[in-house]
């Protein structure tokens, strides 16, 4: 990766708070990784590994906060064609739904008005229940 | 506001919250955690501002359920499948008096029917059931929840909506105009 150019140049700051001590990050990449980061950095016209990285991270970061969420990240095509996707390492911090089981009380009435809804045909969505649904 | 719906911890600040009614005030206060960490019968799922990610502005409490094959009138069981018929139940679902008007009712419906849909994806599950106070029966109504008969007089009203409506909901490409 082409190295950034640092100043040695001692300069004289104007007087204000101090920045956090920034950390260097080094990766050993594989020829075919550099090669993806090299035509990334081309086609999101990035120059700078620093800004690259920077993307990345908070790309990775907001993927993470979704799928911790339990939220699935999902592509969508113009035709409406939606792929899911699977990280494997972002599944291990998607939480696993797991809710308790309860006993509900109900009247008989009540038990066959459920049995008669479960077993028809769904009603069609409402407006309200679309726009709940969107991603 | 940002609005964020997670799980309900422990370090959540749930004192000042005030929805109007003392049953449900009472319950985030005094069972919601207890509930879902100790004697698991009911996970709660708390509506945060980004802000200020500890005071919770409204919650919603998810069980699941079931009903026995045998206890359903005979007429009707053809219909079903051949097992216990799995729900889900949203048990409350509250927003603080202070936020109302804010989408937050809206947000945390939402995220409930996500969930139901990830559940019926990972476990199975044909509907999901809500206890609604009289007076909030129309609002479940808007998103397709129908009044099961037979309520007892002075319990909530207990409403259905088909996992498959929620399934047919969120594969619906172009999305309603907002109406009032």
């Amino acid at each position: 990766m082409p190295p950034e150019v640092k100043s040695k140049k001692a300069v004289a700051l104007p007087a204000k708070a101090p920045t956090a001590r920034k950390t260097k990050f080094q990766a050993d990449l594989a020829p075919s990784e550099d090669s993806m980061v090299r035509i990334l950095k081309a086609e999101l016209q990035m120059t700078s590994n620093t800004d690259f990285l920077s993307d990345a991270l908070a790309l990775f970061r907001w993927a993470v906060s979704e799928r911790k969420r339990g939220h699935r990240i999902v592509s969508e095509s113009s035709t409406g064609e939606r792929k899911i996707l699977l990280f494997p390492r972002l599944e291990r911090v998607a939480p696993e739904v797991t809710l308790p089981h309860i006993d509900i009380p109900w009247t008989d009435k009540e038990l066959e008005s459920l049995a008669e809804l479960a077993s028809g045909q769904p009603a069609e969505p409402t407006d309200a229940l679309i726009r709940a649904m969107r991603p | 506001m940002a609005v964020t719906i997670r799980r309900l911890e422990e370090s959540d600040e749930v004192d000042g919250f005030d929805c109007g009614d003392e049953p449900l005030n009472n319950y985030l206060k005094h069972y919601a955690w207890t509930n879902q960490e100790k004697v698991s019968i009911g996970v709660t799922y708390a509506a945060v501002d980004e802000s200020a990610p500890r005071i919770v502005l409204g919650y919603f409490t998810l069980a699941t359920s079931s009903v026995p094959r045998e206890r359903f009138p005979q007429k009707f069981v053809r219909g079903l499948p051949p097992y216990d018929l799995p729900l889900i139940l949203l048990a409350r679902l509250a927003v603080d008096k202070r936020f109302s008007g804010r989408g937050l009712g809206h947000a945390m419906i939402a995220e409930a029917l996500k969930i139901t849909l990830r559940v019926a994806d990972e476990v199975g599950c044909r509907c999901i059931i809500t206890d609604a106070y009289p007076d909030k029966a129309g609002w479940y109504a808007r998103y397709g929840f129908l009044p099961l008969e037979g309520t007892a007089a002075i319990s909530p009203q207990k409403m259905f909506l088909d996992v498959r409506t929620i399934r047919r909901a969120s594969s619906i490409d172009s999305f309603p105009t907002e109406r009032e």
